[in-house]
């Protein structure tokens, strides 16, 4: 009995024997930090630090316990000890570098996403700028890094050609993103943009996983999960739309197809063309997604036909060129990703294009056809938050075939098949919230060549203060020749350039400002010897370049209430000898001066948000034959004025108005000159300029869903 | 002797079972103490306590994470600062629903933690959060239509936009006279079940008479 109550006695003063836990938490630099929460895992014991760091409580709990030590933006801390020895502590909290205001790669890269950690532009801002009309192509040209050719629309990235930016929808390629058009109007991508909800644009320095681009990566994601189901109908000026989202447990399937006429706009508003058929194209595209216990399946697959024709004006011809053209392009994209075991990802896809094009050119008829397939698989593995690596493999195959009649000769038939097989690898190393640096290299070999490039890629980015960063990226970058050259030699190699990028940037709650200054060596560019390249003309890799420049961005949206503004410009000082160049010149596509502004107001009374972009660009070189010289001359500089208007009838209902170029700039693209010289020894000129100096857009967007908050503003 | 020895362990863990019980009011009781003098983040470490020692338990997540939500409203001037506070919220809002599944209280949190985004900066987070709050207060409804709290935020999140866009804002005046007569009726299952949001139904009974 004597002993029971013995037993019983210590167990009791046991539980009521309270052991008092204390200590003090700082930050790696000795501050103290309040509030933080201090607690023995499992137990109700715990306290937050006072403001001097320290923190001091009673437990009952007995033998070697879990103390944790928890923070925001800190890694949390946990030390498994006696519980006796738990006094006098002192806790150092390291940086949780998944915090916000940790150092990103910035050297190269514009997010605009709702999810990057800075980002210049948002999803939605792609779609409301006031020159861009729902183009993202169109709005990303207002960044700074993109040089504004304005007949033809395409991405001009620092110096480089339109094709040396390549794009991918997640992560898999894109070969044919743009509509076709005629020679003197834009061209628009091919995908709607509401279907992103992640826009990454780097003009330059990109990660080992991106080939096969000289100049530029855009980088597009798809949307994981609609919000709801619901219908949307498009009224537009220049043609209808429709679409209608369905969901379900697991998955969602969105369709969308539309149908795009200008005769009726052309009717009213005649362009400088002289249109037999004008431009028509009927689009479908359809998205499935599926999410597993892990991971995700997204299936995208899109068809398009465009037709036009036309009589171009040619001063050599004047009764002008017929051209018409009629354009299918099918394309698909399957993606999965998912979570394995022990930190690792798996991420794979496949892409396939179809592309075909009829074109005949007066008595010419020239039809092509693309088939091309991509396919990539990657691993990631996330050994800590400090260090993670990629590594992955990939495959493209492009497959063009040609054929070109003629009444008066006998039919070709040419083509190539350019294969590429790759792989890659790269670690994040994130030293500290301060310092990080990415590394990694590339293997490409073409199978067309039998040739193999190693290509290394480095970026380094440095915090300098609590809101500026300085970056360094550095980059070789290669890519074969594109189809004009390829279908008539394969005998040559990859094209190469090298980046060097210096970035600095500040980001204060609202207010991004940006520098980057970069060069760019261009070696084994492709030269010829011809006007024209064809089955004569003798090809070679001997071309070089260079390009060199500073980009400036400034944007703020905090300043002035419901006023979001941000302004670019770029210099640019390039110079090539490819192609057939008698010398290094300034090809025709860069210039020296971009200056691009784009304003948004919101004005809450009238439901309506108002905006307007401005572009300036510095003139563009061409050939004047009167003068000594090879790109002796140049245009004068190209100004617009965009402005819209987009009003909110009701949650559901939009009206939208846009004006391209409101002040009638008459903009000149460059010039052409008679092959021969007239009087006085006089070659004639005709200057090259804009199928319409004026565009306007009206639309009607209506969206009919369930619970009626849903509207298409991310659409237009 | 057999017997005595299994009265003493009964008494003793029964005992450790009250203690831990009187622990957890105690512990609770404490935390909105805090709450109310004004110390959230302290009252949010000690829900943050409470729940990770009865870890199966949604109540100290749930209140962890309102803590947190509201003091997140007075910060919309701070996007950082408050996107953080609402990150750790978010994990608190996942924790509860590990403990409770498909529960109209957790989601009406979750709504309220995107309408922090969407108040503080409306420019950024309207477009894709708006459509994601009417539809978790559409799912909420499903699971349980007699939630007063469910009925009167549904109703608040609603009559904003419709002043926004200058509509009729009567049909939503009648569902917070609604929500006022759930609240007369309803019953909160403990003294911990969320019980809040009859003062504010009032409130907005008397704003739409005005």
């Amino acid at each position: 009995m004597k002993l029971f109550f013995a037993i019983f006695i210590t167990l009791i003063s046991l539980q009521l024997s309270a052991q008092t836990i204390s200590g003090i938490v700082t930050d790696s630099n000795n501050n103290p930090i309040e509030c933080v929460n201090v607690y023995l895992e499992g137990t109700y014991d715990g306290a937050s630090t006072i403001a001097d760091g320290t923190f001091s409580f009673k437990t009952n709990a007995i033998r070697t316990q879990l103390l944790v030590a928890s923070f925001i933006s800190f890694e949390t801390f946990t030390l498994s000890a006696d519980v006796s020895t738990l006094n006098n502590l002192k806790i150092v909290l390291r940086d949780d570098v998944n915090a916000l205001d940790t150092v990103v790669l910035s050297a190269g890269t514009f997010s605009a996403g709702d999810n990057s950690k800075i980002s210049a532009l948002t999803s939605l801002d792609v779609v409301t700028t006031a020159s861009a009309i729902g183009d993202f192509v169109s709005a990303l040209q207002t960044l700074p890094g993109t040089t504004t050719v304005s007949e033809d629309g395409r991405l001009f990235v620092r110096g480089g050609e339109a094709e040396e930016t390549q794009i991918f929808i997640d992560g898999i390629r894109v070969f044919t993103p743009y509509t076709p058009t005629t020679n003197n109007a834009p061209t628009r991508g091919r995908y709607s943009p509401f279907l992103f909800d992640g826009i990454t644009f780097s003009t330059g320095g990109y990660s080992a996983e991106y080939g096969q681009a000289l100049s530029s990566v855009l980088l597009l994601n798809t949307i994981n999960d609609p919000d709801q189901e619901k219908t949307d109908i498009s009224i537009m000026s220049v043609g209808v739309a429709i679409g209608n989202t369905q969901k379900w447990e697991r998955s969602a399937f969105s369709v969308n197809t539309s149908y795009i006429n200008l005769a009726p706009y052309l009717a009213i508003y005649k362009d400088r063309n002289d249109w037999k058929k004008p431009f028509e194209t009927f689009s479908g595209e359809a998205v499935y997604r599926y999410k597993t216990k892990k991971g995700r399946l997204k299936l995208y697959s899109a068809f398009d036909n465009s037709n036009f024709q036309l009589t171009q004006e040619d001063i050599n011809i004047p009764e002008g060129v017929g051209f018409k053209l009629n354009n299918s392009n099918l394309y698909f994209n399957g993606s999965y990703t998912t979570k394995l075991e022990n930190r690792w990802k798996l991420a794979s896809g496949f892409s396939y294009t179809y592309a075909k094009n009829k074109i005949n050119i007066d008595a010419n008829a020239i039809d092509d056809t693309e088939n091309s397939i991509h396919t990539k698989i990657k691993l990631h593995k996330s050994f800590s938050n400090r260090f993670k690596l990629n590594f992955g493999a990939e495959y493209f195959s492009t497959h063009f075939n040609e054929a070109f009649n003629n009444e008066n000769i006998s039919s070709l038939d040419y083509g190539f098949k350019n294969n590429i097989t790759a792989a890659f690898t790269e670690a994040d190393v994130i030293f500290s919230r301060k310092l990080a640096l990415k590394a990694g290299f590339r293997a490409e070999y073409s199978a067309l060549f039998k040739e193999t490039n190693v290509s290394p890629r480095l970026s380094l980015a440095y915090k300098t203060g609590d809101k500026s960063q300085m970056s360094l990226a550095y980059g070789d970058f290669y890519q074969n020749p594109n189809s004009s050259i390829l279908k008539f030699e394969q005998n040559l190699r990859a094209q190469q350039t090298q980046h060097y990028i210096l970035n600095y940037q500040y980001n204060n709650d609202g207010k991004i400002f940006r520098a980057e200054t970069y060069l760019k060596n261009y070696s084994n560019l492709i030269k010829y010897d011809t006007e024209f390249t064809s089955f004569d003309t003798n090809y070679n890799n001997t071309g070089s370049g260079y390009a060199k420049g500073l980009d400036l961005f400034y944007r703020d949206n905090s300043s002035i209430k419901n006023v979001d503004y941000w302004v670019s410009y770029s210099f640019l000082d390039t110079a090539r000898d490819y192609r057939n160049f008698t010398n290094k010149a300034q090809p025709s596509f860069a210039n020296k001066h971009n200056l691009s502004v784009v304003g948004k107001y919101f004005i809450t009374d009238w439901k309506s948000q108002v905006g307007f972009s401005y572009a300036h660009a510095s003139g563009r070189t061409y050939t004047n034959p009167n003068q000594s010289g090879f790109l002796n001359s140049k245009t004068k500089s190209f100004n617009n004025l965009s402005l819209n208007w987009a009003y909110l009838l009701s949650p559901q209902k939009i009206l939208y108005f846009s004006v391209n170029n409101v002040l009638g700039f008459k903009n000149i693209n460059g010039s052409q000159y008679a092959n021969t010289p007239g009087a006085n020894n006089n070659f004639a000129r005709r200057a090259l300029k804009p199928a319409a100096d004026q565009f306007f857009f009206v639309g009607f967007f209506w969206t009919i869903s369930e619970n009626g908050t849903d509207n298409q503003l991310d659409n237009l | 002797m057999y017997k005595l020895a299994l009265i003493i362990i009964m008494f003793l863990t029964s005992q450790v079972e009250a203690q831990t019980e009187t622990q957890y009011e105690t512990g609770m009781q404490k935390a909105f103490a805090l709450w109310q003098d004004n110390k959230p983040e302290e009252a949010a470490n000690l829900f943050e306590r409470i729940a990770n020692a009865d870890n199966q338990n949604w109540l100290p997540s749930y209140y962890a994470a309102q803590v947190l939500i509201y003091d997140a409203f007075s910060k919309l001037q701070e996007p950082k600062a408050m996107e953080l506070q609402l990150k750790r919220a978010q994990n608190f809002i996942n924790d509860a629903t590990t403990n409770s599944k498909d529960n109209a209280e957790v989601l009406v949190l979750q709504a309220l933690l995107h309408t922090a985004y969407v108040a503080s900066d409306g420019a950024k987070y309207g477009m894709t959060l708006a459509p994601k709050v009417a539809r978790i207060y559409a799912q909420a409804y499903k699971l349980d239509p007699k939630n007063p709290r469910v009925v009167l935020k549904q109703a608040g999140w609603n009559k904003g936009s419709a002043e926004y866009f200058g509509q009729d804002i009567a049909p939503f005046c009648k569902e917070f006279d609604k929500a006022l007569e759930l609240f007369a009726n309803f019953k909160p299952e403990s003294k911990f079940h969320p019980n809040w949001g009859k003062e504010e139904a009032e409130a907005m009974v008397k704003s739409c008479k005005q």
